[in-house]
């Protein structure tokens, strides 16, 4: 019993995964001892919130076969959100002062931008995915990473529009002195924001592993005509499925507004960051965007520490080619059979 | 009639397979579709659960009139569909992919109930019931596949070629099952390029051939039906 078990740990650890996390963890413990345990703070606020964005990514990637490259705008949209409805609370509170209410308003915020979020993803599938596969499904992975494309010029103008090109942020959400710990000092943000990371990517875990609907999800990203056979009904799912990884980057829009104001091109950044985690962990494994999500946060982490701030786009970028190299499939495989070939 | 089709015109894009095709189930039958490659079987099976919109005719189920409605609601109607490539979840376990044929029963009760109902039925499944459904044997998916399809406790079991890509042992084994089934009172469809056991269990059958009903009548007066030889059994 015992050395099956431990047979099967050492064959899941010559595994790419478990290479991969098992050469993360020791990289982070080497790293922390080196420069100190802030390194691991930065990393788990960072990769939390990168889990997220790439989660959704790689969820309507997986289910709606859609290369999603609006996503980033859906972070904007979730930034500005927050900063329409925190400022004018902020506002508030400086007049009225109440520390239940300072510590609920962020909250709030953060919700609104989720729900936010969600409303626009579902309209955007409404108006536009659903419209174009009731007409065609030729082509449909270069159709749809056209109409992303367009979307994400629409968004990003119409901000420019509507709101202006100045940088609409906020100096934080929760104001006091920063929690200690050992002798390292964390903003009350990063420690909020952190825990409501961690809190959101465990129900979006558990909706999507137990309940009937997050079974009936990941069945329609495995085989669409098995599901349409047991009388799951699709347009419903594709578009809850969009709605869903439009919350998952708005709301990580709205948590990050203390570091990324909010402007018509701040998608940018998340929207390259959660590409590269879905093409390195393999094109629409979900699961596997949260591990990435981690991974990728610590090269950058460990990158800006070593080597320079600007290069933490360049040193994850190399690896991703070499792991590509070695590993078309990316490191935990891939769930779906090629997002190209449905 | 349990499933009533008149006139059935279906086909892909500008391709017309179906011409003009009628046939008929009462309840508790066990009726087959036989005729060579191409001719139509599948496409008959697909029109009628959904998943294939038919350009012309009318297909009643239970009276209601069921043609061009999407596969999901056909299947809320109480037709399963088992398809030739089997559409299993692959990255699902056993017991996973049996709860989402059962996906539309909300009654936890009642599912539980129709998981022991198969597991009964195939106590191979009960054994792999952890076990990812995409590293299964071929005949253990094909059990699965016709398990998944009774989880909604269906009216009408449409079956498409489940002999196909099977060892002759296996095969035995899944013609078996459907008998059990048939004992119990279902309505099975069955279509099969197998042609001698298929005949060979069934009540009733029809030829298609090229699109068409060819010939109708009861299994064992097609079995000795001259065409029939000549076509199929090369007698």
């Amino acid at each position: 019993m015992l050395q099956t078990l431990l047979k099967g740990v050492f064959e899941w650890l010559k595994s790419a995964a478990g290479i991969t996390i098992l050469s993360s963890i020791v990289l982070a413990i080497v790293v922390a001892m080196n420069r100190g345990p802030f390194i691991l703070v930065n990393v788990v606020v960072m990769g939390g919130i990168m889990a997220l964005i790439a989660m959704g990514l790689a969820m309507v990637l997986g289910v709606m076969n859609v290369a999603q490259f609006a996503h980033g705008e859906y972070f904007m949209v979730g930034s500005l959100i927050a900063y329409l409805i925190f400022t004018p609370m902020a506002e508030y509170l400086n007049q009225n002062p109440s520390p239940v209410l300072a510590f609920l308003a962020p909250l709030l915020t953060i919700f609104c931008a989720l729900i936010g979020g969600g409303l626009a993803g579902a309209i955007t599938e409404r108006l536009i995915f659903r419209e174009l596969r009731k007409r065609s499904k030729e082509n449909w992975v270069m159709n749809t990473f056209l109409l992303t494309v367009g979307i994400s010029v629409i968004l990003i103008n119409g901000h420019q529009l509507l709101f202006g090109t100045d940088f609409k942020g906020i100096v934080r959400y929760w104001s006091g002195p920063p929690f200690s710990f050992y002798d390292m000092f964390m903003s009350r943000d990063r420690v909020y924001t952190m825990a409501l990371a961690i809190i959101i990517v465990v129900c979006f875990w558990l909706f999507m592993s137990y309940t009937r609907t997050g079974r009936a999800i990941r069945a329609v990203s495995q085989d669409e005509i098995g599901a349409l056979m047991v009388g799951i009904n699709l347009d419903g799912i594709m578009t809850l499925t969009m709605a869903i990884g439009c919350a998952l980057a708005a709301v990580s829009g709205g948590c990050l507004l203390y570091m990324y104001p909010s402007y018509p091109t701040v998608g940018l950044e998340p929207l390259y960051l959660a590409w590269i985690i879905v093409i390195l962990v393999g094109l629409g494994n979900i699961m596997g965007a949260f591990v990435g999500g981690f991974v990728v946060a610590l090269l950058k982490v460990v990158t800006v520490e070593y080597v320079g701030a600007g290069w933490d786009f360049v040193v994850p970028i190399a690896i991703i080619i070499i792991v590509l190299i070695f590993k078309p499939s990316g490191i935990f495989g891939t769930e779906v059979r090629g997002a190209l070939d449905k | 009639m349990l499933l009533e089709v008149t006139n059935l015109d279906s086909g892909y894009g500008f391709l017309q397979i179906l011409r003009s095709v009628s046939l008929s189930i009462d309840e508790g039958e066990y009726v087959c579709i036989v005729g060579p490659n191409g001719a139509g079987k599948s496409t008959t099976l697909k029109s009628i659960a959904g998943l294939v919109t038919p350009s012309n005719g009318e297909i009643l189920f239970k009276g209601e009139p069921i043609g061009g409605l999407p596969g999901n609601k056909v299947a809320r109607k109480g037709i399963s569909y088992i398809s030739e490539s089997l559409n299993l979840f692959t990255n699902m376990s056993v017991q996973e992919n049996l709860y989402m044929g059962a996906y539309t029963i909300k009654d936890r009760k009642l599912q539980n109930d129709q998981l022991e109902f198969v597991y009964e039925l195939f106590p191979r499944l009960e054994e792999r019931k952890n076990q990812l459904a995409g590293t299964m044997s071929g005949g253990e998916r094909k059990m699965l596949a016709i398990a998944r399809g009774l989880m909604s406790n269906p009216t009408l079991l449409l079956v498409d070629e489940p002999s196909f890509g099977l060892a002759p042992q296996l095969t035995e084994n899944v013609f078996a099952s459907l008998d059990i089934l048939k004992q119990g009172g279902m309505t099975i469809l069955l279509v099969e390029q197998n042609i001698h056991k298929t005949l060979a269990v069934t009540d009733r059958g029809y030829v298609l051939e090229n699109g068409k009903i060819e010939i109708e009548g009861k299994s064992s007066d097609l079995a000795d039906d001259p065409h029939v030889k000549k076509v199929f059994l090369g007698v």
